[in-house]
């Protein structure tokens, strides 16, 4: 087998052995494995409803997940993409009411464009602090969730709450701002759609463009990003940015497309799951989207699941982690890749065994 | 007596040892030569146990020794060996790692002083120098390095003391005192093997030298019955081509194509560049001579705009696309490993500008250009361009660098110990590809410990010391006078 086949294949053999952990798992608790993978997938793909469910779950995660692979590839270690998401949300739900009245195009890019400054701007602070301060970012951007957390909560019950004062949510969004649902009640939207192309640019970005080189770069070799003259401060900042805006946009389409409001409720840790999805697509911006439709699916198929076998839903939280564990189990057996990148630079290898491996 | 038995190792496609059989004898020095990837380090990993043959057997004394032994077994077998690359922890102190590493084995971890005391005890002995207490790895320069490994060696009193490559980083002062130290070792009855690519020092040094080609030896014979000619005939099968002719002197009128005017910089106040000043004119190979760790490296650093000086100015501005530099250590600071060859080659501000014209990468005419220069070059990649740079062999790497460098035609051209390792035909048509590069009008800095290299390729000559620059006065062009200045000595 070629190698990058072999390296293409190991995310789907390390959901397949976390699946069998899974299965063993069940069985000694005494439920039956198969029954529960089919009420599983029934409950994620069985019928139209249930699969355009699972693409309205995935979509933030593929916003999310392309946030932290786009960091995650300048060895910038974004683990605030929920904040940058909730503050997205935020701009997007404190401008939404005020676009009655507005074109509907220009509604709904305003409103996304709303999300994505504020996410980049979250995120930009923390590729600020890390380019001219040197504060890891990691430590800044758990410590921003925290605040867009509050800032969110404190909207909601303050300034931006409904005008009843019965519930801590927003008004509305004006009609224009919101991304149709053209098959309702089913969510399906335009937003699905967005996130993919969302996700082609990503790959463009990365792979094709100048900026995206220096910041593959910069993540895997930061010494000779400086030797090089590659401009590390902005590029620190751009891609902090950047991959803050993405979280951001996800936020506002949330609002903009599912919930038309604010609630304090607004991500169930997206942001984190995301981290978990990007790191199953091996940092590929195309293998985000599979991989946050594998995340969706089972989140989705959790709660058919609990009614069906018993089980609880949580469970799939257990089989998400499993499949992140086996993976880099996988890619240390392989020797490579993840954990180059995440120990920071090439060790010295010693010629003895690198001068044996040329033709 | 040390010995292997017809060890055959392969790594992939490549036979790297064909049924090497080796023999070194108690009291001699053992000189190990031949080309890069002639199987030398192979074989040496492989008696030290750090490898696994597919094949043969390594005795000591008539004992077999296991293949992938432990450090502990290796300690016991009294069998310690000094890698090209210094085996380190970088994020450490060096005592911490001197005590790591077993550090005279007596010695319990906790007590770093003691470790300290008993390495300057080795040291001294030896005539090293060690870092200040409690430096870091990471600030320790390649020198230093070595040094550190070579007296955790010593302090094992190894029976066998294996040195790959170890001089090619010490100063000429520094080396006849290692030599000394290695000479006494010979007088306890011990086994010294000596992998080198410095034939002079082979001849002069060793008891008997063995000569390796393409995974086989070729020969085995006393130091005192052979030559210079005729090693590097065994070893590469034709003598090296004659070597470039000197330059030519440049036109004194010429405006500097590089000009430093009190550059300096302060490190832990330290002032590791201190008010230099230089200038190098197109047409031009100025060598900079220097003991490794006199600031060198962070020259290269300020030239190359990767650190802000405190004083003084660089003409033109750093990071621009008219100065190349090609750094010492090539993995760390001048190559992306885990990224294809081609990506590498972007690296380089004029290559991205030509190969990834507004901003969007044209990776087809990237990898046709990146073919060309490997064929230019005789770089040898299995996968071509869409190798991976941590793929190739560690001289492919290194004339990676260099072509990048050429490449990008540049008008002035830094480079920081680029033969380092490189065997004799590769070290030539690096050398070749300077001079050339000088004749056509560019103008080279080329920084170097080799003062054979630096008399034969330079023009003028100027000697670093302690982070100050001087020129080094045309009646000094020996090594010997060098050395001196090197070594700190008036002019």
């Amino acid at each position: 087998m070629s190698r990058r086949l072999a390296a293409a294949l190991r995310p789907a053999a390390a959901i397949g052995c976390a699946l069998a952990a899974m299965a063993i798992a069940l069985a000694l608790l005494g439920a039956s494995p198969l029954a529960v993978a089919a009420d599983l997938a029934d409950g994620a793909f069985g019928n139209w409803i249930a699969f355009t469910d699972t693409l309205a779950r995935a979509t933030p995660l593929v916003f999310c997940g392309l946030a932290v692979a786009v960091a995650f590839h300048g060895a910038l270690w974004n683990i605030g993409a929920d904040g940058q998401l909730v503050v997205g949300a935020l701009a997007a739900g404190a401008l939404g009411p005020a676009l009655a009245g507005a074109p509907h195009t220009l509604a709904i890019v305003a409103i996304i464009g709303a999300g994505g400054l504020a996410g980049a701007l979250w995120g930009g602070l923390a590729g600020w602090l890390r380019a001219r301060r040197n504060v890891n970012e990691v430590i800044s951007t758990i410590m921003l969730n925290f605040i867009a957390a509050q800032l969110l909560s404190w909207a909601v019950h303050g300034p931006l709450m409904e005008p009843s004062g019965a519930f801590p949510a927003s008004r509305k969004i004006a009609a224009a701002a919101r991304l149709h649902l053209y098959f309702a009640p089913t969510r399906l939207n335009l937003a699905m759609l967005f996130a993919v192309a969302l996700a082609a640019v990503c790959e463009l970005g990365l792979f094709r463009t100048v900026p995206g080189f220096e910041l593959r770069a910069l993540g895997r070799n930061r010494r000779a990003s400086a030797f090089f003259g590659l401009p590390i401060a902005r590029l620190t900042v751009g891609a902090m940015a950047l991959s803050g805006a993405l979280a951001g946009c996800g936020g506002a389409v949330q609002i903009s497309a599912i919930t038309h409001r604010l609630y304090e409720t607004i991500s169930p840790g997206w942001g984190y799951e995301a981290i978990a999805v990007a790191l199953v697509a091996r940092l590929s911006p195309l293998g985000v989207v599979p991989a946050a439709l594998l995340f969706g699916a089972l989140d989705n198929g959790s709660q058919a699941m609990q009614r069906a076998d018993g089980v609880p839903a949580q469970l799939v939280y257990v089989v998400q982690a499993l499949v992140i564990i086996v993976m880099l189990a996988f890619d240390a057996a392989a020797g490579g890749g993840w954990r180059e990148l995440l120990e920071g630079g090439a060790p010295d290898r010693p010629d003895a065994t690198a001068e044996t491996c040329d033709a | 007596m040390l010995e292997t038995r017809s060890i055959s190792r392969r790594f992939g496609r490549t036979l790297a040892l064909d049924r090497v059989d080796f023999q070194a004898r108690p009291g001699e020095i053992h000189a190990l030569i031949g080309e890069n990837g002639a199987g030398k380090s192979t074989l040496v990993s492989i008696i030290a146990g750090r490898l696994a043959a597919d094949s043969g057997q390594v005795l000591l004394d008539g004992a077999a020794l296991r293949a992938g032994v432990s450090a502990a077994a290796l300690r016991r077998a009294r069998i310690a060996a000094v890698y090209q690359s210094p085996m380190l922890f970088e994020r450490m102190t060096w005592e911490e790692n001197l005590a790591l590493g077993g550090f005279g084995a007596g010695a319990s971890p906790r007590e770093l002083d003691a470790v300290a005391a008993r390495a300057r005890q080795i040291a001294a002995a030896s005539g090293f120098d060690l870092p200040p207490p409690r430096a870091l790895v990471a600030d320790c320069s390649v020198a230093e390095r070595v040094r550190l490994e070579i007296v955790r060696a010593l302090s094992f009193e190894p029976r066998v003391l294996i040195l790959d490559e170890p001089t090619s980083l010490l100063a000429p002062a520094e080396l006849k005192i290692f030599l000394d130290a290695l000479g006494r070792l010979r007088a306890a009855g011990r086994i010294v093997v000596l992998v080198t690519h410095k034939l002079a020092e082979a001849l002069a040094v060793a008891d008997r030298i063995t000569v390796m080609r393409r995974g086989r030896v070729v020969a085995t014979m006393p130091a005192a019955d052979t030559g210079e000619a005729e090693l590097a005939r065994l070893m590469i099968g034709a003598l090296p081509g004659a070597p470039a002719r000197p330059p030519r002197d440049p036109d004194p009128a010429a405006a500097p194509a590089l000009a430093l005017a009190g550059v300096t910089l302060v490190r832990e106040g330290r002032r590791v560049l201190d008010e230099i000043s230089l200038t190098v004119r197109p047409g031009e190979i100025v060598g900079l001579a220097g003991v490794d760790g006199n600031g060198q490296a962070e020259l290269v650093e300020a030239i190359a705009g990767a650190v802000k000086l405190d004083s003084g100015g660089i003409a033109p501005a750093p990071g621009g696309a008219s100065v190349a530099v090609i750094p010492q250590h090539r993995d760390r600071d001048g190559l992306v490993l885990e990224m294809t060859l081609w990506e590498n080659l972007l690296l380089a501000a004029p290559l991205r500008a030509r190969l990834a014209p507004r901003g969007f990468i044209a990776s087809r005419a990237a990898r046709r250009f990146c073919a060309g220069l490997l064929d230019r070059f005789a770089i040898r990649a299995a996968a071509g361009s869409a190798c991976a740079a941590g793929a190739l062999s560690g001289g492919n790497r290194q004339r990676l660098g260099v072509a990048r460098a050429l490449a990008g035609a540049p008008r002035v051209i830094v480079a920081h110990d680029i033969c380092r390792g490189l065997d004799l035909g590769a070290a030539a048509q690096v050398r070749r590809g300077l001079a050339e590069f000088a004749a056509a009008g560019g103008a080279v800095l080329l920084i170097s410990t080799d003062l054979d290299e630096l008399l034969e390729c330079c023009g003028r000559l100027l000697v670093i010391v302690r982070g100050r620059v001087r020129e080094a006065p045309a009646a000094d062009r020996d090594p010997e006078r060098l050395g001196l200045l090197m070594a700190g000595a008036a002019a």
